[in-house]
């Protein structure tokens, strides 16, 4: 399976995983902190994945909005492979856009 | 239960009537297809992930190895606070969080480092740089401080996150509790990794805990760098994973893509990680 990782970033091209949108939303508005979006995007996965998944996405969502915080006040790089795997990637992303404003 | 947490006790979804909660979730009543009713109630959590929560917050409140647990606690309201702070804000909004100057808008006593520390980890974290390290660490605060802090302010963040995207009111601050401050540094901690030493899994010593669960064997913890990344702290380290394995998935059961461990594929969990990551700037 292929997926499309430009979804990722701009949140709204389908990324090809299976109720995306509906993921996303919820991850959006819990991070952006938009509570009035919240209850909708809550709403709309467990209509399509039933309550324990909007549980284990929320549980996923905020586990990561905390260890996002821990890679970036450490300075902690990516494994050598990782990143010569990934410059293709990255560029094509911007995800090294993210270094430029760092103080 | 334990800071408002509904876990799996036999019954289904709880209805809590007469309460206000931001939730709306499905209740499937009636044996019919299309019998359910929407009523303001609180999901089932999974018991290992409502422990697990619970027991990262109680530690909060208790002695760590360089702060107290009352400075904790204070670390702690203070992640809560600098969502609120109008100098974060402004810096957030600016080319560069450099360019502006100020005094945040504080709730608790701590020093001055640890309050900027704090506030830049909770509203801007994707900018961070080693220079702005280096200040926070010339200005007072020590790497071992930092790393404490640090765990601290994670935990807070992803557990209101949690709350937040689950419809659940936040926990009240835990409670203070008495105790001793180790005060212990590992011995085999070397530079050169991230900005501040860490403890590689081969230089740990017997006087350590067991932070990358070499024990009973094999070793669980073998991830990438970012399971370093409080190292300098063991405990710390430990109550940030012990926490964030059960919100995401131990390492074993990242790397077993034959199988589905949550009520989310594989697939789904990785494409909300690497959403929060683009959300937040995180290179990593």
């Amino acid at each position: 399976m292929d997926y499309v990782f430009e979804g990722l970033m701009d949140g709204t091209t389908d990324t090809g995983v299976p109720v995306a949108a509906e993921l996303i939303a919820l991850a959006d508005a819990a991070i952006t902190g938009k509570t009035d979006q919240l209850e909708r995007a809550r709403t709309a996965v467990v209509k399509r994945l039933g309550s324990d998944a909007m549980i284990d996405a929320a549980a996923v969502i905020a586990g990561f909005d905390g260890i996002t915080r821990i890679a970036d006040a450490t300075g902690i790089p990516l494994e050598p492979p990782r990143a010569a795997d990934t410059v293709d990637l990255r560029a094509r992303l911007a995800i090294d856009r993210f270094t430029l404003a760092k103080w | 239960m334990p800071n408002g947490f509904c876990t799996k006790n036999g019954s289904l979804l709880r209805a809590i009537p007469n309460q206000t909660v931001e939730s709306g979730l499905l209740l499937k009543r009636g044996p019919g297809p299309n019998d359910h009713l929407w009523l303001p109630m609180q999901a089932e959590i999974r018991a290992d992930l409502s422990g697990n929560l619970s027991t990262a917050w109680r530690h909060l409140g208790e002695a760590g190895t360089w702060w107290t647990g009352a400075e904790r606690v204070a670390i702690a309201a203070e992640t809560r606070q600098a969502a609120h702070c109008r100098l974060c804000a402004a810096r957030k909004q600016a080319v560069s969080a450099s360019m502006i100057t100020g005094d945040h808008d504080r709730a608790v006593d701590l020093p001055a480092p640890a309050i900027e520390a704090i506030h830049r980890i909770r509203t801007d974290s994707g900018r961070l740089g080693e220079s702005w390290y280096r200040s926070v660490i010339a200005d007072g605060l020590t790497e071992e401080r930092y790393i404490e802090l640090l765990s601290v302010v994670a935990i807070v963040v992803a557990t209101d996150t949690f709350h937040l995207a689950a419809g659940l009111p936040l926990p009240v601050l835990p409670v203070v509790r008495p105790g001793r401050l180790s005060r212990r540094r590992p011995a085999g901690a070397k530079p050169g990794l991230a900005w501040m030493p860490t403890l590689a899994p081969d230089d740990r010593t017997a006087d350590e805990p067991d932070l990358y669960r070499d024990h009973p064997g094999p070793r669980e913890r073998i991830g990438g760098n970012v399971q370093l990344a409080l190292s300098l702290v063991p405990n710390s380290m430990i109550h940030w994973w012990d926490m964030f394995e059960t919100m995401y998935l131990p390492g074993p059961a990242m790397r077993d893509f034959g199988r589905d461990y949550r009520a989310i594929s594989h697939a789904q969990i990785e494409m909300l990680a690497a959403r929060v990551a683009a959300l937040n700037q995180c290179l990593y």
